[in-house]
């Protein structure tokens, strides 16, 4: 059974709709990468998922229970953890307080999980007492990480996570997507770097103009001479 | 030295008092603001239904203000509460402005409640007469000090809350970003429910002291509503820290208007009080919309 | 009740002219919050101005308060319309350009100095006392003449209004205002000056309250604090135009009558109850216009008359 099924998608904003149909899924455990041009509608299946788009028809299961349109907390209750492209912390609280508020919802035992996510994220021990908005870009999208991984999810989904970020910190995001995986975490992972992702994940879907153009193995996508002309950059 | 101590016993004691009284409204304006995103008109009512809900208790069984007070803050909250789920719940969703027009009704239906319930005449808690205490030329009465203090108590517990427990934290992230704290799994119902405890809590504390200060009316909402909207927009509105600063600040220059500054009359005539409020106001919206704190963290 | 009588007659014609009077001050509000969305919560200052500068302007001198000017009436309101105009675009100026709850506060504010400047400043409007003598057009004639006549002109003024009102709502300016109540992100992104839009509409309602203020203070031919009464002023105004249909001109007139109409008539009844239940039945009409303009926002947000797209749309031939 999937980790996650996204069926028949149509979704938008307002009166507006963005995917027509889109078909997504991640295997529990790996890595799957969405990709495709600017305004494909990449990041409106996650934005959907969590009520921050409009779901028009389909459905999403997880671990095979429909989880459409559930409130956010609950999503985020059954293991779903989500990081948006911007505006990913709370600028104002300190980079501690962004962690406790990824583990809202099971407060007990909050010490142990802030170590296992400065283990993942070195360079956020020093900043602890910093507030999050006065981070660089990459150590911010750590704390928005990190703080995702604060419920010890089963499914991370992952909004464009290297967007803004300079070449160093792009490698050090993916290599930490692999640490998190390797640690058993399904990865939903949508992309502009798309030679990358792909390169570290194990689905692969293109997407263009709202709907599926290719699905495929993450390797074999990156061998198919009409993707990487079209979608990959040559 | 005569013209010192009336400076010191007339008009700046005052003018903390008020402040603190201010500070107590303006917090919850902000809070409110911060977490709904809108101007609560209602919240100077609120203030009066605390005064009046401590009426009971001084009225009837000859309790002091003081212990009255405990229960006019929770008859208080428990009333936002339910004003909430009735008024302001469904336009969650909607535009902030029309949520702005719901608290505007719902300003009119408390005062209107609040008259059919206790008449519109003027009352007053009966304290009795104590006599201030005198330090040197300082006069300063008992209730101004427990004025100060149980604010300054109160305002020290609502730091601690935000800084140090998981639900005042989780208030500062909604404030912050609505968005991502729905996504990250923070209740955001649960939060604002607290809000609301909170905001009419140290609303209704701030009109008993009203009470014990002056006196109580069912227009005094109205009244207030204008130095709240000062005291938030001048604190940066949003900012509770900025509130209490600012509440101080529009108390003290209501009442410091008033000193005859420089002639013998007044420099602000008493009865234009409330229009120093509303020239801070209009001064911090052009000079600085954002509020004299802008730049701190809540 | 003989409905034929003189008394009724003249009940007919006073609360025909009152829903007309309100109805301007509608149609005015209606300009500012159902054209560009803008929350006035001091309709009162701008109603008082343009009373108090019309009664000011017409009444002979008196020891009272500052007068003597003894200028007709219809000279005397375009000036109460300027001074109210004036007075819009400076508070217009200061906060239009940031979020929609700063102008709702500053409204407030305004509405309160003016309230203070009114009951303190003996000297211009004698205070508490208030402003009598005040002439009303057409009072010469007999009666009822008199005052079915200046039922006419209030109608007559109601209708001007709407017109206009009308065109302005097909216009390409009132196609820009409502493009920015709807999206001013997006009114900007196209290259509408949207301070400048909304500053526009925020002195044109102002300036139609004032006329407003202007004929109550010769319809009632006095004039008193009760006119910065916010209740009935600024909250009542609200929940007509709320009742009537934001964004509607026909429905801001429906609205003025028929919630005028509910007013008086409830007032007629409870008037005739034992004199303690007479203050407190005023209460509950209040408590209960409250919690009707609740019930019409909760599930009738857009009003008896919901807003439509001008005529001018409308009329196009529907393909398909």
């Amino acid at each position: 059974m999937s980790l996650l099924q996204i069926q028949k998608l149509v979704a938008g904003y307002g009166a507006v709709d963005i995917l027509n149909g889109v078909d997504i899924a991640v295997e529990p455990g790996k890595i799957s990468v969405i990709v495709g041009p600017n305004g494909a509608g990449k990041s409106t299946a996650m934005k959907a998922l969590f009520g921050l788009a409009q779901v028009r028809e389909g459905r999403v299961l997880f671990q095979g229970d429909d989880v459409t349109r559930l409130p956010a907390d609950k999503l985020v209750a059954r293991g779903i953890a989500y990081v948006p492209q911007e505006r990913n912390v709370f600028r104002s609280l300190s980079v501690r307080e962004n962690l406790e508020m990824g583990a809202f919802l099971k407060p007990g035992d909050i010490a142990r999980r802030i170590e296992a996510v400065l283990a993942l994220f070195p360079p956020l021990r020093e900043k602890l007492k910093q507030a999050a908005g006065e981070l660089s870009g990459g150590q911010r999208q750590m704390v928005a990480m990190g703080r995702a991984l604060m419920l010890e999810p089963r499914l991370l989904m992952l909004d464009e996570p290297t967007a803004g970020l300079s070449p160093l910190y792009m490698d050090q995001i993916f290599d930490r997507i692999v640490a998190i995986n390797q640690s058993g975490v399904g990865v939903l992972l949508v992309e502009q770097n798309a030679k990358q992702a792909l390169a570290i994940g194990h689905l692969g879907y293109v997407l263009a103009t709202g709907r599926n153009r290719f699905t495929d193995s993450a390797a074999n996508l990156l061998a198919n001479r009409e993707v990487a002309e079209s979608f990959l950059g040559g | 030295m005569a013209a010192l101590s009336d400076f010191i016993n007339l008009y700046l004691l005052p003018g903390l008092v008020v402040g603190c009284i201010y500070a107590l409204g303006a917090i919850g304006i902000s809070l409110l603001f911060g977490i709904l995103r809108f101007a609560h008109f209602a919240h100077g009512d609120m203030m009066t239904l605390g005064a009046y809900l401590a009426i009971i208790f001084t009225a009837s069984l000859g309790w002091s203000p003081y212990a009255a007070l405990p229960i006019a803050v929770v008859g208080t909250a428990i009333v936002a509460l339910a004003l909430d789920r009735a008024f302001y719940k469904p336009f969650r969703r909607s535009a902030g402005i029309v949520t702005v027009i719901a608290s505007f009704g719902v300003m009119l239906m408390l005062r209107s409640a609040i008259q059919l319930i206790w008449g519109v005449d003027v009352k007053t808690y009966d304290i009795g007469i104590r006599f201030p205490m005198e330090f040197g030329m300082l006069k300063i009465a008992p209730r101004q000090v427990t004025i100060v203090l149980v604010t300054a108590a109160l305002v020290v517990a609502l730091h601690l809350f935000l800084s140090r427990t998981r639900l005042g934290k989780a208030m500062r992230a909604v404030s912050d970003d609505p968005d991502l704290a729905r996504v990250s799994g923070i209740n955001v119902e649960q939060v604002v429910r607290w809000t609301w405890i909170i905001g009419a809590g140290l609303a209704a504390a701030g009109g008993v002291f009203i009470g014990i200060q002056t006196k109580v009316h069912p227009n005094m909402g109205w009244d207030l509503l204008l130095p709240l909207f000062a005291a938030a927009v001048l604190g940066g509105i949003g900012r509770p820290y900025g509130a209490v600063a600012g509440g101080l600040a529009i108390g003290l220059c209501q009442e410091l208007a008033t000193y005859p500054w420089f002639s013998d009359q007044p420099f602000v005539a008493p009865g234009y009080k409330p229009a120093v409020a509303f020239s801070v106001m209009v001064i911090m919206l052009i000079w600085r919309p954002t509020g004299l704190f802008r730049g701190r963290v809540f | 009740m003989d409905i034929f009588s003189a008394g009724f007659l003249n009940y007919l014609i006073a609360l025909g002219t009152m829903s007309g009077i309100y109805a301007v001050l509608c149609l005015g509000l209606n300009l500012q919050w159902g054209f560009a969305g803008l929350f006035n919560a001091g309709i009162a200052a701008f109603f008082a101005i343009g009373a108090y500068a019309a009664a000011i302007l017409t009444t002979p001198e008196s020891p009272n308060h500052l007068g003597g000017f003894g200028l007709p009436v219809v000279a005397a309101w375009p000036v109460a319309m300027l001074l109210s105009g004036a007075l819009a675009w400076a508070i217009g100026r200061i906060c239009l350009k940031v979020q929609g709850d700063y102008l709702a506060m500053a409204t407030i504010g305004i509405a309160e100095v003016i309230r203070l400047v009114i009951k303190n400043e003996e000297w211009l409007t004698a205070g508490t006392r208030g402003i009598s003598n005040i002439a009303r057009p057409f009072e010469a004639l007999p009666t009822p003449w008199n005052a079915l006549a200046f039922l006419g002109l209030v109608a007559a003024l109601v209708a001007g209004i709407y017109w206009a009102a009308e065109r302005a709502w097909a216009s390409p300016w009132g196609r820009a205002l409502r493009a920015i109540r709807d999206s001013d992100v997006a009114a900007a992104a196209i290259g509408k000056d949207v301070t400048q839009f909304r500053l526009e509409a925020f002195v044109l309602g102002a300036m139609v309250m004032a006329l407003a203020g202007a004929l109550s203070a010769h319809y009632f031919k006095f004039l008193g604090t009760t006119a910065t009464e916010p209740m009935m002023v600024t909250f009542l105004v609200w929940v007509m135009l709320i009742v009537g249909g934001s964004g509607n001109n026909r429905g801001a007139i429906l609205g003025a009558a028929l919630i005028w109409v509910i007013w008086s008539a409830t007032e007629l009844l409870t008037n005739r109850l034992p004199g303690e239940w007479i203050t407190r039945t005023s209460y509950i009409r209040v408590l209960l216009i409250g919690l009707l303009l609740q019930i019409v926002l909760q599930r009738f947000g857009k009003g008896l008359l919901p807003e439509r797209p001008p005529r001018m749309i409308d009329d196009r031939p529907k393909s398909g």
